[in-house]
């Protein structure tokens, strides 16, 4: 049972796997030295940037959208 | 200049649709495959058994399937807009809320079945069938891009998730933090996820109005033959069951490797730990030009059912190069071969469902479909492992899978597209349709 569970488990973390992590790990290590936190607002400044930028679109073409909009 | 200006047409609120969507799946995927990251420190602080943590995945797991299609019907109910708020806003409570483990029946039911079940709500499934409301000629392209934030999920959510556990050093803290990112969604999706053009005096794609053009409608207006009302009206053809039937392979094939790919290659190959997992990551990477590439070239040139048999085809060489070239380089040829067909088969048997079926129960379809190929990965998990123990390799399971590549390919090669679809059907003049 405990086995099936370890499958089940791994199943749930198609990117988890830790020689997988490891290696990502390793690289990012590379690039942005060895602190954590480093990583963590580097990543999480990834994470945000998309619905910043799709935001920031929007309300750039709300002008072009007036323009169509108006008879 | 001023005419080009004037003549200059605003994006299409779709995108904008689709962009959000994305980004909640990339961050709803990433929340998923955090957990693994956090089994060893709530396993030592408890001193529970690994086995004891990993129920709530394994729980997680099943819920998460046999609720998509439940979920499904309830966005093709509703229209999905209050759905997906309301997931989103249990999602994030959730997983804020795991930060309050202090048994482990409390960890089951928060992540095994209140954080599960919720991820059901923005799940593909769900989100293919919002894009097929959307697009019509985009449909591949925008379902891909949906598609895409699986790999960018496991592949950006997961290291952050266990850089924030380093950095914090408390596991706690890290669910609080992961859990009001999942929150952060909602104002994005409040903005953008909107159920269909027509709330926004909008036809799909951003198309001009038809009847004011004065032109007949575009062949993708006119339903198939099979367009449906409710989901049981589906089960009774005979392409759906071809579809499911490829998508139960899809899983199988995927998620064997997901699981046994590293250890192949470090048991069986003799590949140290890093390569095996450059190996793997360099798939992962090629897998987003692949269902990026599927979607565009299915709205491009059509012959969707061909793609997704290609699709299947390359995958079973794929196969045949893994267990046949018995060195790295091998490994390298493989990674290339299958890299590109990995997820593209989830933007073709979406759209082919859409195009086949209609929008109106799309959700549910779609959620039962995405259930048989969580089967299949289910059971190639299982029986991979267990003729491993037999065997003592990974050679006969995976010539095992690989060989169902070929039926499957079969199986989408013959689904009768051009009789069925959307796509395919005659045009008719506008009076005709609206009379």
């Amino acid at each position: 049972m405990a086995t099936f569970f370890n499958f089940i488990l791994a199943h749930s973390g198609d990117a988890a796997d830790p020689e997988l992590l490891h290696w990502i790990k390793e690289r990012l290590d590379q690039l942005f030295g060895s602190s954590p936190w480093v990583l963590v607002i580097v990543m999480g400044a990834i994470i945000f940037a998309i619905p910043i930028f799709v935001i920031v679109v929007y309300l750039i073409q709300g002008g072009r959208r007036a323009d169509t909009d108006r008879p | 200049m001023n005419t080009l200006q004037k003549t200059k047409k605003p994006l299409y609120f779709g995108w904008y649709v689709c962009a959000a969507t994305m980004f909640i799946g990339f961050v709803v995927i990433g929340v998923r495959n955090s957990f693994g990251v956090f089994v060893d420190p709530m396993s030592e602080e408890f001193a529970w058994n690994r086995t004891t943590v990993t129920i709530a995945a394994s729980l997680g797991v099943a819920v998460n399937g046999i609720s998509q299609p439940f979920m499904g019907q309830v966005f093709d109910r509703t229209g999905g807009r209050n759905m997906i708020l309301i997931t989103l806003a249990v999602l994030g409570t959730g997983t804020i809320l795991i930060s309050q483990a202090n048994n482990v029946f409390f960890l089951v039911f928060i992540f095994g079945i209140v954080v599960s079940m919720a991820q059901s709500g923005p799940a593909l499934s769900n989100a293919a069938a919002l894009m097929s409301r959307w697009f019509r000629r985009n449909r591949g392209t925008a379902i891909s891009i949906n598609s895409a934030a699986i790999s960018l999920g496991g592949l950006i959510m997961v290291p952050f998730a266990m850089y924030l556990l380093q950095a914090t050093d408390n596991w706690r803290l890290a669910w609080v933090i992961i859990g009001t990112i999942v929150l952060c969604t909602l104002p994005m999706a409040f903005l953008f996820v909107h159920e269909r053009p027509e709330d926004r005096g909008l036809f799909p794609d951003g198309d001009p109005d038809p009847v004011e053009v004065g032109s007949i409608p575009r062949k993708s207006l006119i339903p198939g033959p099979l367009t449906v009302e409710s989901w049981r009206a589906a089960f009774t053809s005979a392409p759906i069951w071809q579809l499911s039937g490829s998508y139960f392979v899809c899983g199988m094939t995927t998620t064997v490797l997901s699981v046994h790919f590293i250890p192949f290659a470090m048991d069986d190959r003799g590949v140290s730990g890093t390569t095996a997992a450059t190996i793997f990551g360099y798939m992962m990477g090629l897998n987003i030009i692949g269902v990026v590439g599927a979607g565009l070239l299915s709205d491009k040139i059509g012959g969707t059912k061909n793609l997704l048999a290609l699709v299947y085809l390359i995958r079973g060489l794929a196969y045949i190069l893994l267990l046949s070239i018995d060195s790295v380089l091998g490994m390298w040829v493989f990674a290339t071969v299958a890299g590109f067909s990995w997820i593209a088969t989830v933007p073709l048997t979406s759209s082919l469902t859409a195009e086949v079926y209609g929008t109106k129960a799309m959700g549910t379809i779609s959620g039962i479909s995405f259930m048989f190929h969580s089967f299949g990965g289910a059971l190639s998990i299982f029986i991979a492992a267990r003729l491993f123990d037999i065997t003592g390799a990974y050679t006969i399971p995976f010539a095992l899978v690989g060989a169902m590549l070929f039926p499957a390919a079969i199986s989408a090669f013959s689904i009768k597209e051009r009789k069925y679809s959307a796509r395919y059907q005659a045009p008719v003049a506008i009076s005709a349709a609206g009379d």
